[in-house]
């Protein structure tokens, strides 16, 4: 038999594809159909239908965790990034001793597991942390409740996500050429104009990366709001854990994370066509 | 030139030495309104430094600049008059050739059709209209260096920076360039400082031209007169071919070899000396009394030949017209006399003497 030579490099390249393809087939396309599969059976094994879905957003609880959900990740994802670009900014363009420290130590976050790290900040932040106790001794004794409620999480979630995205930020601006620089300011660009018009837009990829990894990671988090979140509302990994195993609800926790697989896509959706587009 | 007649760049005694020791000290420079200067000197000279200093991208250990009588020390690049076509391009990759050319004027509120009409008459210019929609990339060198000439020349700077503008470009368009920029210069009485390590570019677009060696200014005069009077020998070596003899002075008498000639330089201490004689100063005769030489090479360029002479160890070059290129061949014994000259005293290199010239 006669095979040309691009079948010969068709089937090679099919015989390189199949083993990783069966590897997503089976970790991640099959779980996925499942997961919709068992969320679209209602919970009293009775049909089949949106019954669960239509809970998810009806029952005030379900609701009020959903939106709880997506304020905690939206906040956390906004601020990570607000104070990453800055840090990435001051730490490429500005100059000194801090720079050389911030630049030496702002990774470290990154080197402490989460369980450790939550319950430093509950040492740190509690009622009864020392930080309470160190304001105390100079007289001051409202302290605000931050551990067990939405801003402690948020503060988690910035604890978590802040040094990796300055990571993948400074890198991006590092990339950024000084002469690019000097020829937008010798053009006359100002300030606001060069971070708009040059360095944002010289960056807007990684930024998108950040982005995105940030909120993925935020979204499905447990281990934080399971140790200092609120007992409700409760964020989606926390109430989807207690649906599943507190009440034995598997289709309604199959539902929830269908939903929250969706919210990723959409996610990913941006971030695909971001990496799609030339330059 | 006349300090008292506000010039429009003025650079005072400015300095700028880098952690390595490397740099430029003491350049002074008045440059008037619609003049072209030339800096030009062998890489690592501080043509670059003296440039960005203006710019506003260095800050100078001493000295001063004025624009226009203005001090501009205290102002970033942002504020300065200034417009600088960057050594190595520094166009904007995430914006179209277009974009690039149309960004200083959009910041500077200029109406749409009025940005539209400049750019495009900007990229005709510099030959490039086909390239307004592609990227930077997309591009080769020399088409990057025009969208960048381009770029600062709609900027209307008070004082225009270029730093080696043409260097990316092949010999034929970096001379249409060149005449190009002229005209422009000319036309608008633009004020440029031109970048080069080119002497023949620096002799045909200068108005003035600023010799630099090792970070100090070695000689600043017209071309013609660089060329004709160079004040060292680095001058006289740097700019145009030159033969490079040596001599002795005796205070009266310059002698070479077996030529003796009036020592026209009272400063030239006794002593052994340099000579430098131009290819098309030195006579051919075949009759004795001048240099005893022999014919090497006899190479026929065009319009006139240039002939190599053995002399001792030397290799002169010398150029004749062609029809007396006729008359010479290989192996032919051969007088050489001078119709110019220049001395120098023989270990200074950068040192500046008085004007110096011979006949002999
Ligand atoms: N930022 C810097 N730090 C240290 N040394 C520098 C710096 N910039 C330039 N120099 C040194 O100063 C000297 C002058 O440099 P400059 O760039 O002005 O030379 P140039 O005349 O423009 O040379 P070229 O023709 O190669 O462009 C060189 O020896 C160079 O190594
Ligand atoms: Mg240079």
């Amino acid at each position: 038999m006669m095979m040309n030579a691009s079948v010969k490099k068709g089937i090679l390249g099919l015989a390189l594809v199949i083993p990783s393809f069966l590897i997503l087939f089976f970790v991640v396309i099959v779980p996925i159909v499942y997961a919709i599969r068992e969320s679209l059976i209602d919970e009293n094994g009775s049909g089949f239908g949106l019954a669960n879905y239509i809970r998810l957003f009806t029952e005030p609880t379900m609701r009020k965790n959903i939106i709880y959900t997506l304020n905690v990740t939206i906040v956390s994802t906004l601020l990570s990034l607000v104070i990453s670009y800055s840090l990435a900014v001051y730490l490429r363009f500005g100059h000194g001793w801090v720079v050389k420290w911030i630049n030496r130590l702002y990774f470290i976050p990154m080197f402490v597991p989460g369980v450790i790290a939550t319950y430093g900040l509950i040492t740190m932040y509690g009622n009864h942390g020392w930080l309470s106790r160190l304001l105390l001794l100079i007289g001051i004794d409202t302290f605000p409740k931050i551990i067990y409620d939405y801003n402690g999480l948020v503060l988690a979630n910035l604890w978590f996500n802040i040094p990796f995205a300055t990571m993948l930020l400074s890198s991006a601006l590092a990339a950024v050429p000084n002469s690019v620089i000097e020829s937008a300011r010798d053009a006359g660009a100002n300030i606001g104009q060069l971070f708009f018009r040059f360095v944002l837009p010289l960056s807007y990829k990684t930024m998108w990366v950040a982005i995105t990894f940030i909120f993925m990671g935020v979204i499905g988090s447990f281990t934080a709001p399971f140790l200092i979140g609120a007992n409700s509302p409760q964020v989606l990994g926390v109430a989807m854990q207690q649906v599943f195993s507190n009440y034995q609800e598997t289709h309604t926790a199959s539902a929830m994370a269908v939903l929250m697989f969706l919210l990723c896509s959409v996610m990913g959706y941006f971030y695909i066509r971001t990496m799609g587009k030339e330059g | 030139m006349n300090t008292t007649v506000e010039s429009q760049l003025s650079i005072r005694n400015l300095s700028k030495v880098f952690k390595t020791g490397d740099g430029v000290r003491n350049i002074s420079l008045d440059i008037a309104k619609g003049e072209m200067v030339t800096l030009l000197g062998p890489s690592g000279c501080g043509k670059t430094t003296v440039l960005r200093s203006i710019g506003g991208f260095l800050e100078p250990d001493h000295g001063d600049i004025l624009i226009r009588g203005n001090s501009v020390l205290n102002l970033p690049p942002e504020k300065r008059p200034t417009a600088m076509v960057f050594q190595s391009y520094n166009l904007w990759p995430h914006m179209t050739v277009y974009e690039n050319l149309a960004f200083g004027l959009k910041i500077r509120k200029y109406k749409k059709p009025d940005i539209e009409r400049e750019v495009t008459a900007a990229l005709e210019l510099v030959q490039l209209s086909s390239a307004a929609s592609k990227n930077p990339t997309q591009l080769s060198g020399g088409q990057q260096q025009r969208v960048a000439l381009a770029r600062a020349l709609l900027l209307k700077p008070d004082v225009l920076l270029l730093d080696e503008p043409f260097s990316a470009l092949d010999a034929k368009l970096r001379m249409e360039m060149r005449e190009e920029l002229r005209d422009i210069q000319t036309l608008t009485e633009m004020t440029m400082v031109f970048v080069t390590h080119d002497q023949e570019e620096a002799l045909s677009i200068s108005d003035r031209i600023v010799v630099m060696h090792g970070g100090q200014i070695e000689q600043l005069s017209t071309p013609q007169e660089i060329y004709d009077a160079p004040q060292s020998s680095f001058v006289a070596s740097f700019i145009g071919r030159i033969n490079v003899l040596k001599g002795v002075s005796d205070g009266q008498h310059i002698t070479v070899g077996e030529l003796r000639v009036p020592n026209p330089n009272v400063a030239l201490p006794i002593g052994d000396c340099i000579v430098a004689v131009r290819p098309e100063d030195i006579y051919l005769s075949t009759q004795a009394g001048g240099l005893e030489g022999q014919i090497r090479q006899v190479m026929v360029l065009g319009h006139y030949a240039e002939i190599s002479v053995n002399y001792k160890e030397e290799t002169l070059k010398v150029f004749v017209p062609r029809e007396q290129a006729a008359t010479l061949h290989p192996g032919q014994s051969i007088s050489l006399m001078f119709h110019k000259m220049n001395v120098f005293p023989a270990i200074s290199v950068s040192e500046v003497a008085p004007r110096q010239e011979a006949h002999a």
